[in-house]
Protein backbone atom coordinates (compact mmCIF):
# COMPACT_ATOMS: atom_id res chain seq x y z
CA UNK A 1 0.00 0.00 0.00
CA UNK A 2 2.49 2.74 0.48
CA UNK A 3 3.91 2.31 -2.99
CA UNK A 4 0.79 2.74 -3.86
CA UNK A 5 0.13 5.95 -1.76
CA UNK A 6 3.42 7.65 -2.85
CA UNK A 7 2.64 7.07 -6.57
CA UNK A 8 -0.66 8.95 -6.36
CA UNK A 9 0.89 11.42 -4.26
CA UNK A 10 3.42 11.98 -6.40
CA UNK A 11 1.26 12.13 -9.67
CA UNK A 12 -1.15 13.95 -8.12
CA UNK A 13 1.31 16.70 -7.36
CA UNK A 14 3.18 16.62 -10.69
CA UNK A 15 0.05 16.24 -12.69
CA UNK A 16 -2.38 18.76 -11.35
CA UNK A 17 -2.48 21.41 -8.57
CA UNK A 18 -5.24 19.73 -6.72
CA UNK A 19 -3.92 19.58 -3.14
CA UNK A 20 -2.49 16.40 -1.60
CA UNK A 21 -4.45 14.04 -0.93
CA UNK A 22 -5.80 14.42 3.16
CA UNK A 23 -4.91 17.96 3.27
CA UNK A 24 -6.78 19.17 6.24
CA UNK A 25 -8.42 22.36 4.80
CA UNK A 26 -9.92 20.45 1.47
CA UNK A 27 -11.38 17.49 3.50
CA UNK A 28 -12.42 19.62 5.97
CA UNK A 29 -14.64 21.44 3.18
CA UNK A 30 -16.14 18.86 1.56
CA UNK A 31 -16.98 17.73 5.09
CA UNK A 32 -18.99 20.69 6.28
CA UNK A 33 -20.65 20.54 2.98
CA UNK A 34 -21.77 17.74 2.56
CA UNK A 35 -21.67 15.37 6.12
CA UNK A 36 -21.34 17.88 9.17
CA UNK A 37 -24.99 19.16 8.53
CA UNK A 38 -26.44 15.33 9.80
CA UNK A 39 -23.24 13.82 11.03
CA UNK A 40 -22.94 17.21 13.04
CA UNK A 41 -19.70 19.64 12.66
CA UNK A 42 -18.03 17.61 15.16
CA UNK A 43 -19.05 14.14 14.19
CA UNK A 44 -20.50 13.31 17.19
CA UNK A 45 -23.70 12.18 15.29
CA UNK A 46 -27.61 12.32 16.62
CA UNK A 47 -28.74 9.60 18.73
CA UNK A 48 -30.61 7.42 16.89
CA UNK A 49 -30.66 9.36 13.92
CA UNK A 50 -27.20 9.52 12.29
CA UNK A 51 -24.31 7.69 13.74
CA UNK A 52 -21.19 9.21 15.51
CA UNK A 53 -18.35 9.26 13.54
CA UNK A 54 -15.66 9.89 16.54
CA UNK A 55 -14.01 6.34 16.84
CA UNK A 56 -15.87 4.92 14.70
CA UNK A 57 -15.66 0.91 13.66
CA UNK A 58 -16.53 1.83 10.16
CA UNK A 59 -13.80 4.63 9.97
CA UNK A 60 -11.20 2.31 11.38
CA UNK A 61 -11.53 -0.54 9.45
CA UNK A 62 -11.64 -1.81 5.81
CA UNK A 63 -10.96 1.23 3.55
CA UNK A 64 -14.02 -0.32 1.40
CA UNK A 65 -16.66 0.36 4.26
CA UNK A 66 -16.42 4.29 4.19
CA UNK A 67 -16.17 3.97 0.52
CA UNK A 68 -19.44 2.50 0.46
CA UNK A 69 -21.21 4.22 2.46
CA UNK A 70 -20.09 7.64 1.13
CA UNK A 71 -20.96 5.99 -2.45
CA UNK A 72 -24.10 4.28 -2.01
CA UNK A 73 -25.64 5.23 1.08
CA UNK A 74 -27.33 3.15 4.02
CA UNK A 75 -29.10 1.28 1.25
CA UNK A 76 -25.78 -1.08 1.67
CA UNK A 77 -27.75 -1.81 5.47
CA UNK A 78 -31.12 -3.68 5.22
CA UNK A 79 -34.19 -1.83 6.42
CA UNK A 80 -35.13 -2.81 9.74
CA UNK A 81 -31.63 -3.80 10.93
CA UNK A 82 -29.75 -0.59 11.31
CA UNK A 83 -29.47 1.12 14.70
CA UNK A 84 -30.55 4.58 13.32
CA UNK A 85 -33.47 6.08 12.03
CA UNK A 86 -32.33 8.48 9.34
CA UNK A 87 -31.70 7.56 5.51
CA UNK A 88 -28.22 8.46 4.40
CA UNK A 89 -28.20 9.48 0.34
CA UNK A 90 -25.38 8.12 -2.08
CA UNK A 91 -22.56 10.85 -2.92
CA UNK A 92 -22.12 9.04 -6.12
CA UNK A 93 -22.13 12.15 -7.54
CA UNK A 94 -19.00 13.38 -6.16
CA UNK A 95 -16.32 12.56 -7.98
CA UNK A 96 -13.25 10.08 -7.00
CA UNK A 97 -11.11 12.69 -5.71
CA UNK A 98 -13.63 14.03 -3.98
CA UNK A 99 -14.93 11.25 -2.28
CA UNK A 100 -10.90 9.85 -1.80
CA UNK A 101 -10.31 13.15 -0.01
CA UNK A 102 -13.88 12.92 2.56
CA UNK A 103 -12.81 8.98 3.24
CA UNK A 104 -9.47 10.22 4.43
CA UNK A 105 -10.66 12.99 6.37
CA UNK A 106 -13.34 10.96 8.46
CA UNK A 107 -10.77 7.96 8.52
CA UNK A 108 -7.91 10.56 9.81
CA UNK A 109 -9.74 12.44 12.05
CA UNK A 110 -12.78 12.09 14.98
CA UNK A 111 -9.95 10.01 16.63
CA UNK A 112 -10.15 7.63 13.54
CA UNK A 113 -6.76 6.08 12.72
CA UNK A 114 -8.06 3.90 9.88
CA UNK A 115 -5.26 5.68 7.51
CA UNK A 116 -5.73 7.56 3.92
CA UNK A 117 -7.48 5.95 0.86
CA UNK A 118 -7.18 6.96 -2.28
CA UNK A 119 -9.19 8.32 -5.70
CA UNK A 120 -8.03 4.30 -7.42
CA UNK A 121 -9.70 2.90 -4.13
CA UNK A 122 -12.96 5.09 -5.02
CA UNK A 123 -12.95 4.03 -8.81
CA UNK A 124 -12.85 0.19 -7.87
CA UNK A 125 -16.14 0.37 -6.02
CA UNK A 126 -17.96 2.18 -8.24
CA UNK A 127 -20.90 -0.45 -9.87
CA UNK B 1 -17.94 18.27 27.34
CA UNK B 2 -15.43 20.22 29.31
CA UNK B 3 -17.78 22.12 31.08
CA UNK B 4 -19.18 18.58 31.97
CA UNK B 5 -16.11 17.02 33.12
CA UNK B 6 -15.32 20.51 35.05
CA UNK B 7 -18.89 20.38 36.60
CA UNK B 8 -17.73 16.94 37.83
CA UNK B 9 -14.42 17.62 39.13
CA UNK B 10 -15.93 20.70 41.31
CA UNK B 11 -18.75 18.04 42.62
CA UNK B 12 -15.77 16.05 43.29
CA UNK B 13 -13.27 18.27 45.61
CA UNK B 14 -16.44 20.06 47.36
CA UNK B 15 -18.63 16.69 48.46
CA UNK B 16 -15.80 14.35 48.25
CA UNK B 17 -18.09 11.41 46.21
CA UNK B 18 -16.51 9.02 44.42
CA UNK B 19 -16.76 9.44 40.84
CA UNK B 20 -19.42 6.45 40.46
CA UNK B 21 -22.20 8.04 42.38
CA UNK B 22 -21.49 10.91 39.69
CA UNK B 23 -23.00 8.65 37.12
CA UNK B 24 -26.14 10.22 34.94
CA UNK B 25 -28.40 8.43 36.82
CA UNK B 26 -27.77 10.00 40.37
CA UNK B 27 -27.51 13.57 39.82
CA UNK B 28 -30.79 14.14 38.38
CA UNK B 29 -32.39 11.68 41.42
CA UNK B 30 -30.78 13.93 43.69
CA UNK B 31 -32.48 17.23 42.18
CA UNK B 32 -35.89 18.59 42.89
CA UNK B 33 -38.72 17.49 40.71
CA UNK B 34 -36.16 14.79 38.76
CA UNK B 35 -34.51 18.42 37.70
CA UNK B 36 -37.33 19.44 35.74
CA UNK B 37 -38.75 23.03 36.13
CA UNK B 38 -43.04 22.95 36.18
CA UNK B 39 -45.87 25.20 37.13
CA UNK B 40 -46.52 25.74 41.12
CA UNK B 41 -48.02 23.08 42.54
CA UNK B 42 -46.61 20.07 40.32
CA UNK B 43 -44.17 17.56 41.44
CA UNK B 44 -42.05 15.24 38.95
CA UNK B 45 -39.98 12.06 40.16
CA UNK B 46 -38.27 9.77 38.02
CA UNK B 47 -40.85 6.90 38.08
CA UNK B 48 -38.09 4.31 36.08
CA UNK B 49 -34.16 4.73 34.68
CA UNK B 50 -32.37 2.58 32.44
CA UNK B 51 -35.76 1.96 30.59
CA UNK B 52 -34.21 1.81 27.13
CA UNK B 53 -34.74 3.14 24.14
CA UNK B 54 -38.43 4.18 25.33
CA UNK B 55 -41.36 5.57 23.23
CA UNK B 56 -44.82 6.04 23.31
CA UNK B 57 -47.07 4.52 26.58
CA UNK B 58 -50.15 3.78 28.07
CA UNK B 59 -51.63 3.14 31.80
CA UNK B 60 -53.85 0.62 32.56
CA UNK B 61 -57.21 1.10 34.87
CA UNK B 62 -54.65 -0.91 37.57
CA UNK B 63 -51.88 1.73 37.09
CA UNK B 64 -49.81 -0.54 34.98
CA UNK B 65 -47.27 1.71 32.51
CA UNK B 66 -46.17 0.07 29.32
CA UNK B 67 -43.80 1.07 27.12
CA UNK B 68 -42.72 0.59 23.47
CA UNK B 69 -39.30 0.43 23.55
CA UNK B 70 -37.67 1.21 19.44
CA UNK B 71 -34.84 -1.00 19.97
CA UNK B 72 -34.88 -4.47 22.30
CA UNK B 73 -33.58 -4.58 25.46
CA UNK B 74 -32.87 -8.25 26.41
CA UNK B 75 -34.41 -9.27 23.40
CA UNK B 76 -37.68 -7.34 23.78
CA UNK B 77 -39.68 -4.65 21.96
CA UNK B 78 -42.00 -3.23 25.26
CA UNK B 79 -41.98 -2.84 28.95
CA UNK B 80 -44.02 -3.11 31.71
CA UNK B 81 -43.57 -1.19 35.40
CA UNK B 82 -45.69 -0.56 38.12
CA UNK B 83 -45.54 1.54 41.35
CA UNK B 84 -46.27 -1.41 44.65
CA UNK B 85 -45.31 0.84 47.03
CA UNK B 86 -46.80 4.23 45.77
CA UNK B 87 -43.86 6.82 45.84
CA UNK B 88 -43.83 7.51 42.79
CA UNK B 89 -41.13 5.11 41.30
CA UNK B 90 -41.95 1.80 40.48
CA UNK B 91 -40.67 -1.38 41.94
CA UNK B 92 -41.19 -4.41 39.25
CA UNK B 93 -40.16 -4.24 35.73
CA UNK B 94 -41.50 -6.80 33.13
CA UNK B 95 -40.48 -6.95 29.68
CA UNK B 96 -42.58 -8.33 27.07
CA UNK B 97 -43.22 -8.35 23.13
CA UNK B 98 -40.07 -10.69 22.15
CA UNK B 99 -38.41 -10.27 19.10
CA UNK B 100 -39.73 -7.09 18.11
CA UNK B 101 -39.36 -3.35 18.78
CA UNK B 102 -41.68 -0.27 18.12
CA UNK B 103 -43.20 2.56 19.10
CA UNK B 104 -47.01 3.32 19.64
CA UNK B 105 -48.50 1.74 22.89
CA UNK B 106 -52.28 1.99 23.76
CA UNK B 107 -55.03 0.59 25.69
CA UNK B 108 -58.84 0.61 23.59
CA UNK B 109 -61.16 -1.36 24.12
CA UNK B 110 -59.52 -4.05 26.88
CA UNK B 111 -56.84 -4.47 24.85
CA UNK B 112 -53.09 -3.34 24.79
CA UNK B 113 -52.09 -1.94 21.41
CA UNK B 114 -48.46 -1.88 20.20
CA UNK B 115 -46.80 -0.99 16.67
CA UNK B 116 -43.61 -2.63 15.00
CA UNK B 117 -42.65 -0.68 12.04
CA UNK B 118 -45.16 -2.76 9.49
CA UNK B 119 -47.72 -3.56 11.85
CA UNK B 120 -50.26 -3.28 14.52
CA UNK B 121 -50.81 -6.08 17.10
CA UNK B 122 -52.97 -6.18 20.46
CA UNK B 123 -53.27 -8.55 23.51
CA UNK B 124 -55.82 -8.91 25.96
CA UNK B 125 -54.97 -6.45 28.62
CA UNK B 126 -54.29 -7.70 31.64
CA UNK B 127 -55.23 -6.89 35.36
CA UNK B 128 -51.72 -6.75 35.97
CA UNK B 129 -48.25 -7.58 34.61
CA UNK B 130 -47.30 -8.24 30.95
CA UNK B 131 -49.97 -9.24 28.23
CA UNK B 132 -49.83 -13.31 28.42
CA UNK B 133 -52.35 -13.96 25.54
CA UNK B 134 -51.25 -14.90 21.53
CA UNK B 135 -50.34 -11.24 19.85
CA UNK B 136 -53.13 -10.37 17.35
CA UNK B 137 -52.46 -8.50 14.12
CA UNK B 138 -54.73 -5.89 13.53
CA UNK B 139 -53.65 -3.45 10.90
CA UNK B 140 -50.26 -4.91 8.38
CA UNK B 141 -48.97 -4.33 4.90
CA UNK B 142 -46.65 -1.44 5.74
CA UNK B 143 -43.73 -1.61 3.84
CA UNK B 144 -40.46 -1.55 5.44
CA UNK B 145 -38.58 2.01 5.50
CA UNK B 146 -35.15 3.17 6.35
CA UNK B 147 -36.92 6.87 7.59
CA UNK B 148 -39.68 7.61 9.34
CA UNK B 149 -41.01 4.15 9.84
CA UNK B 150 -42.28 4.37 12.64
CA UNK B 151 -46.13 3.76 13.22
CA UNK B 152 -47.76 5.81 15.73
CA UNK B 153 -51.57 5.91 16.21
CA UNK B 154 -54.67 6.64 18.10
CA UNK B 155 -58.06 5.58 18.54
CA UNK B 156 -61.25 7.76 17.97
CA UNK B 157 -64.49 7.12 20.44
CA UNK B 158 -66.17 5.46 17.37
CA UNK B 159 -64.11 2.56 16.87
CA UNK B 160 -61.72 3.46 14.29
CA UNK B 161 -57.93 3.00 14.67
CA UNK B 162 -55.61 5.97 12.82
CA UNK B 163 -51.97 4.89 11.83
CA UNK B 164 -49.75 7.50 10.69
CA UNK B 165 -47.29 6.55 7.70
CA UNK B 166 -44.63 8.95 7.07
CA UNK B 167 -43.00 9.82 4.40
CA UNK B 168 -39.47 7.65 3.80
CA UNK B 169 -38.11 11.07 2.07
CA UNK B 170 -37.05 14.55 2.78
CA UNK B 171 -38.92 16.67 0.62
CA UNK B 172 -39.94 14.34 -1.96
CA UNK B 173 -36.74 15.00 -4.35
CA UNK B 174 -36.02 12.31 -7.43
CA UNK B 175 -32.59 11.69 -5.83
CA UNK B 176 -32.91 11.44 -1.84
CA UNK B 177 -31.87 14.06 0.00
CA UNK B 178 -29.26 15.23 -2.99
CA UNK B 179 -28.24 18.87 -3.38
CA UNK B 180 -29.89 20.55 -6.48
CA UNK B 181 -32.26 17.30 -7.20
CA UNK B 182 -35.98 18.51 -7.94
CA UNK B 183 -38.61 17.16 -6.39
CA UNK B 184 -40.55 14.96 -7.96
CA UNK B 185 -44.18 16.33 -9.43
CA UNK B 186 -46.72 14.62 -8.93
CA UNK B 187 -44.92 12.97 -5.24
CA UNK B 188 -45.88 9.17 -5.63
CA UNK B 189 -44.79 8.77 -1.85
CA UNK B 190 -47.68 10.22 -1.40
CA UNK B 191 -49.82 6.83 -2.90
CA UNK B 192 -48.87 4.82 -0.04
CA UNK B 193 -47.30 7.12 2.86
CA UNK B 194 -47.21 10.75 3.95
CA UNK B 195 -50.78 10.12 5.12
CA UNK B 196 -52.90 9.22 8.46
CA UNK B 197 -54.44 5.83 7.44
CA UNK B 198 -57.94 5.08 9.38
CA UNK B 199 -58.78 1.06 9.91
CA UNK B 200 -60.93 -0.19 12.45
CA UNK B 201 -59.79 -1.26 16.07
CA UNK B 202 -61.34 -4.15 16.34
CA UNK B 203 -61.02 -6.03 12.80
CA UNK B 204 -57.82 -8.17 13.14
CA UNK B 205 -55.88 -8.74 9.77
CA UNK B 206 -56.63 -5.34 7.93
CA UNK B 207 -54.09 -4.36 5.51
CA UNK B 208 -52.94 -0.61 4.90
CA UNK B 209 -54.02 -0.80 0.85
CA UNK B 210 -57.83 -1.73 2.04
CA UNK B 211 -57.66 1.07 4.87
CA UNK B 212 -59.03 4.68 4.27
CA UNK B 213 -56.41 7.48 3.41
CA UNK B 214 -58.39 9.78 6.40
CA UNK B 215 -55.22 12.68 6.10
CA UNK B 216 -53.17 13.32 3.36
CA UNK B 217 -49.96 15.66 2.73
CA UNK B 218 -48.16 14.30 6.56
CA UNK B 219 -44.38 14.45 6.09
CA UNK B 220 -44.12 12.50 9.21
CA UNK B 221 -46.71 12.61 12.32
CA UNK B 222 -45.32 11.24 15.44
CA UNK B 223 -47.57 13.51 17.91
CA UNK B 224 -51.15 12.40 16.99
CA UNK B 225 -54.31 11.83 19.05
CA UNK B 226 -57.85 12.33 19.58
CA UNK B 227 -59.41 15.04 20.78
CA UNK B 228 -62.32 13.62 23.20
CA UNK B 229 -64.18 17.50 23.57
CA UNK B 230 -64.01 18.68 20.38
CA UNK B 231 -64.26 15.00 18.44
CA UNK B 232 -61.29 15.07 16.12
CA UNK B 233 -58.12 13.91 15.38
CA UNK B 234 -54.97 16.75 16.01
CA UNK B 235 -51.69 15.74 14.92
CA UNK B 236 -48.12 18.02 14.62
CA UNK B 237 -45.84 17.49 11.58
CA UNK B 238 -42.56 17.42 11.50
CA UNK B 239 -41.42 19.74 9.02
CA UNK B 240 -38.46 18.98 6.64
CA UNK B 241 -34.42 19.55 6.84
CA UNK B 242 -31.82 21.17 5.46
CA UNK B 243 -33.41 24.31 4.04
CA UNK B 244 -29.64 26.06 3.41
CA UNK B 245 -28.04 23.36 3.03
CA UNK B 246 -29.98 22.63 -0.21
CA UNK B 247 -30.42 26.25 -1.05
CA UNK B 248 -28.20 28.61 0.10
CA UNK B 249 -29.08 31.11 -2.29
CA UNK B 250 -32.73 31.66 -0.50
CA UNK B 251 -32.60 30.64 3.19
CA UNK B 252 -29.30 31.52 6.02
CA UNK B 253 -28.14 29.12 8.63
CA UNK B 254 -30.73 31.66 10.97
CA UNK B 255 -33.95 31.00 8.46
CA UNK B 256 -32.92 27.65 8.30
CA UNK B 257 -32.57 26.58 11.69
CA UNK B 258 -36.19 28.53 12.46
CA UNK B 259 -37.98 27.29 9.38
CA UNK B 260 -40.02 25.62 8.22
CA UNK B 261 -42.63 24.99 11.55
CA UNK B 262 -43.40 22.15 13.24
CA UNK B 263 -47.13 22.30 12.54
CA UNK B 264 -49.90 21.80 15.01
CA UNK B 265 -53.13 21.03 13.56
CA UNK B 266 -56.91 19.70 13.75
CA UNK B 267 -57.47 17.53 10.90
CA UNK B 268 -60.85 16.22 9.35
CA UNK B 269 -61.25 13.48 6.95
CA UNK B 270 -59.90 14.36 3.54
CA UNK B 271 -57.38 16.91 5.29
CA UNK B 272 -54.11 18.20 3.39
CA UNK B 273 -51.34 19.24 5.40
CA UNK B 274 -49.35 20.28 1.95
CA UNK B 275 -46.52 18.32 2.18
CA UNK B 276 -44.06 17.55 -0.43
CA UNK B 277 -45.42 21.02 -2.41
CA UNK B 278 -45.62 23.38 0.75
CA UNK B 279 -44.41 23.93 4.11
CA UNK B 280 -45.25 27.20 6.93
CA UNK B 281 -43.54 30.17 7.68
CA UNK B 282 -44.51 30.56 11.53
CA UNK B 283 -42.52 34.12 11.09
CA UNK B 284 -44.67 35.48 7.82
CA UNK B 285 -47.47 33.44 8.76
CA UNK B 286 -47.89 31.93 5.43
CA UNK B 287 -48.28 28.43 3.68
CA UNK B 288 -45.05 28.82 1.50
CA UNK B 289 -44.22 26.84 -1.80
CA UNK B 290 -41.47 24.21 -1.15
CA UNK B 291 -38.04 25.05 -3.17
CA UNK B 292 -37.64 21.53 -4.41
CA UNK B 293 -41.05 22.73 -6.21
CA UNK B 294 -39.79 26.61 -7.13
CA UNK B 295 -40.05 28.10 -4.00
CA UNK B 296 -37.84 30.59 -3.16
CA UNK B 297 -38.56 31.55 0.85
CA UNK B 298 -40.79 34.30 -0.79
CA UNK B 299 -43.32 32.54 -2.90
CA UNK B 300 -46.57 31.64 -1.64
CA UNK B 301 -47.83 27.98 -1.76
CA UNK B 302 -49.69 27.55 -4.98
CA UNK B 303 -51.26 24.08 -3.91
CA UNK B 304 -53.24 22.88 -1.01
CA UNK B 305 -52.20 22.24 2.07
CA UNK B 306 -54.03 23.75 5.12
CA UNK B 307 -53.06 26.15 7.86
CA UNK B 308 -51.80 24.97 11.21
CA UNK B 309 -53.36 26.05 14.48
CA UNK B 310 -50.12 26.81 15.43
CA UNK B 311 -46.10 26.78 13.47
CA UNK B 312 -44.22 25.71 16.27
CA UNK B 313 -39.99 27.11 15.98
CA UNK B 314 -38.22 24.65 13.39
CA UNK B 315 -36.71 21.30 14.09
CA UNK B 316 -38.14 20.74 17.75
CA UNK B 317 -39.77 17.41 16.96
CA UNK B 318 -42.87 16.72 18.32
CA UNK B 319 -43.06 13.29 19.06
CA UNK B 320 -46.08 12.97 21.36
CA UNK B 321 -49.54 14.50 21.89
CA UNK B 322 -51.66 14.08 25.04
CA UNK B 323 -55.63 15.15 25.16
CA UNK B 324 -56.17 14.07 28.98
CA UNK B 325 -59.09 12.33 29.89
CA UNK B 326 -59.05 11.93 33.87
CA UNK B 327 -61.09 15.63 34.57
CA UNK B 328 -58.22 15.70 37.04
CA UNK B 329 -55.71 18.50 37.21
CA UNK B 330 -57.14 22.11 37.44
CA UNK B 331 -59.49 23.13 34.50
CA UNK B 332 -56.88 25.29 32.82
CA UNK B 333 -55.29 21.88 31.96
CA UNK B 334 -57.93 20.05 31.31
CA UNK B 335 -59.14 20.24 27.84
CA UNK B 336 -55.76 21.46 26.05
CA UNK B 337 -52.77 19.58 24.27
CA UNK B 338 -50.14 18.83 25.86
CA UNK B 339 -47.15 18.16 22.97
CA UNK B 340 -43.84 16.08 23.26
CA UNK B 341 -40.90 17.93 21.82
CA UNK B 342 -37.87 15.55 21.19
CA UNK B 343 -35.72 18.48 20.72
CA UNK B 344 -33.65 19.50 17.74
CA UNK B 345 -30.60 18.14 15.89
CA UNK B 346 -30.43 20.04 13.06
CA UNK B 347 -30.65 23.82 14.04
CA UNK B 348 -26.44 24.20 13.50
CA UNK B 349 -24.53 26.41 14.13
CA UNK B 350 -27.35 27.70 16.55
CA UNK B 351 -27.46 25.39 19.45
CA UNK B 352 -30.52 22.80 19.85
CA UNK B 353 -33.51 23.69 20.83
CA UNK B 354 -37.04 22.01 22.00
CA UNK B 355 -36.48 19.34 24.69
CA UNK B 356 -39.16 19.79 26.65
CA UNK B 357 -43.41 19.19 26.84
CA UNK B 358 -45.15 22.84 26.17
CA UNK B 359 -49.29 23.06 26.71
CA UNK B 360 -51.44 24.43 24.12
CA UNK B 361 -54.88 25.72 26.24
CA UNK B 362 -57.67 24.88 24.74
CA UNK B 363 -61.84 25.22 25.28
CA UNK B 364 -63.97 22.19 24.82
CA UNK B 365 -64.92 23.06 21.15
CA UNK B 366 -61.27 22.70 20.13
CA UNK B 367 -60.68 26.54 20.33
CA UNK B 368 -57.37 27.67 21.20
CA UNK B 369 -57.62 30.25 24.29
CA UNK B 370 -54.17 30.84 24.79
CA UNK B 371 -50.96 31.35 23.85
CA UNK B 372 -48.85 28.16 24.50
CA UNK B 373 -46.80 27.71 27.44
CA UNK B 374 -43.84 25.51 28.78
CA UNK B 375 -45.20 23.03 31.33
CA UNK B 376 -41.48 21.17 31.83
CA UNK B 377 -38.68 22.05 31.11
CA UNK B 378 -34.43 20.88 31.74
CA UNK B 379 -34.76 17.53 30.28
CA UNK B 380 -31.92 18.21 28.37
CA UNK B 381 -30.13 19.83 31.61
CA UNK B 382 -27.56 22.67 31.84
CA UNK B 383 -27.03 24.47 27.92
CA UNK B 384 -26.30 25.52 25.66
CA UNK B 385 -26.88 22.47 23.60
CA UNK B 386 -24.75 22.48 20.58
CA UNK B 387 -25.25 18.69 19.83
CA UNK B 388 -28.12 16.67 20.68
CA UNK B 389 -25.70 13.84 22.14
CA UNK B 390 -25.08 16.63 24.61
CA UNK B 391 -28.96 16.59 26.06
CA UNK B 392 -29.43 14.20 29.20
CA UNK B 393 -32.36 13.22 28.38
CA UNK B 394 -35.17 13.53 25.64
CA UNK B 395 -38.93 13.63 25.78
CA UNK B 396 -40.71 11.55 23.65
CA UNK B 397 -43.92 9.94 24.90
CA UNK B 398 -46.73 10.82 27.17
CA UNK B 399 -49.50 9.06 28.65
CA UNK B 400 -52.22 9.35 31.83
CA UNK B 401 -52.23 7.47 34.43
CA UNK B 402 -55.88 6.75 36.25
CA UNK B 403 -55.42 8.97 39.11
CA UNK B 404 -54.42 11.63 36.21
CA UNK B 405 -50.80 11.47 36.59
CA UNK B 406 -48.75 12.15 33.73
CA UNK B 407 -45.63 10.35 32.40
CA UNK B 408 -43.37 11.30 30.37
CA UNK B 409 -40.40 9.07 29.05
CA UNK B 410 -37.01 9.94 27.32
CA UNK B 411 -35.35 7.24 25.51
CA UNK B 412 -31.42 9.19 25.59
CA UNK B 413 -28.86 7.73 27.05
CA UNK B 414 -29.91 5.05 29.41
CA UNK B 415 -34.01 5.98 28.97
CA UNK B 416 -36.28 7.02 31.74
CA UNK B 417 -39.94 7.81 32.34
CA UNK B 418 -40.53 10.77 34.49
CA UNK B 419 -44.10 10.67 36.43
CA UNK B 420 -45.72 14.31 37.31
CA UNK B 421 -47.98 14.59 39.74
CA UNK B 422 -50.80 17.74 40.95
CA UNK B 423 -49.79 18.45 44.57
CA UNK B 424 -52.04 21.91 44.84
CA UNK B 425 -50.70 25.29 45.31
Amino acid sequence: MPDNKHFIVAALLAATSLPALGDDDTGRALYDANCGGCHQADGGGVPMMQPALIGSERANGEKGAVIDMILFGSEIIDPGMSDYNNEMPSFSHLSDQEIAELATYVRTHFDNDGGPVGPDDVRARRR
Amino acid sequence: MINKFFAAGLALAVIGLAPTALADEAVPAMAANAGLSLPAGFKATVFADGVGRARHMAVSPSGWVYAALMRPVKGFGAVAYHDDDGDGVADSSHYFAKGMRGTGMAIHNGHLYFSTDVSVIRWALPESGEPVSDPELIAHGFPQQRQHASKPFAFDDNGGLYVNVGAPSNSCMERMRQKGSPGMDPCPILEEFAGVWRFDADTPMQERKDATLYVTGVRNAMALDWNPYAGSLYLLQHGRDQLAEFFPEFYTVEDSAELPAEEFHKVAEGANVGWPYSYYDQRQHKRMQMPEYGGDGKKPAEREGQEPLIGFPGHWAPNDLLFRRTGTWPAHYRTGAFIAFHGSWNRAPEPQQGYRVVYVPMDAEGNITGDWETFANGFAGPGPIMSPRDAENRPTGLAEGPDGALYISSMQNDGRIYRVTYAGQ
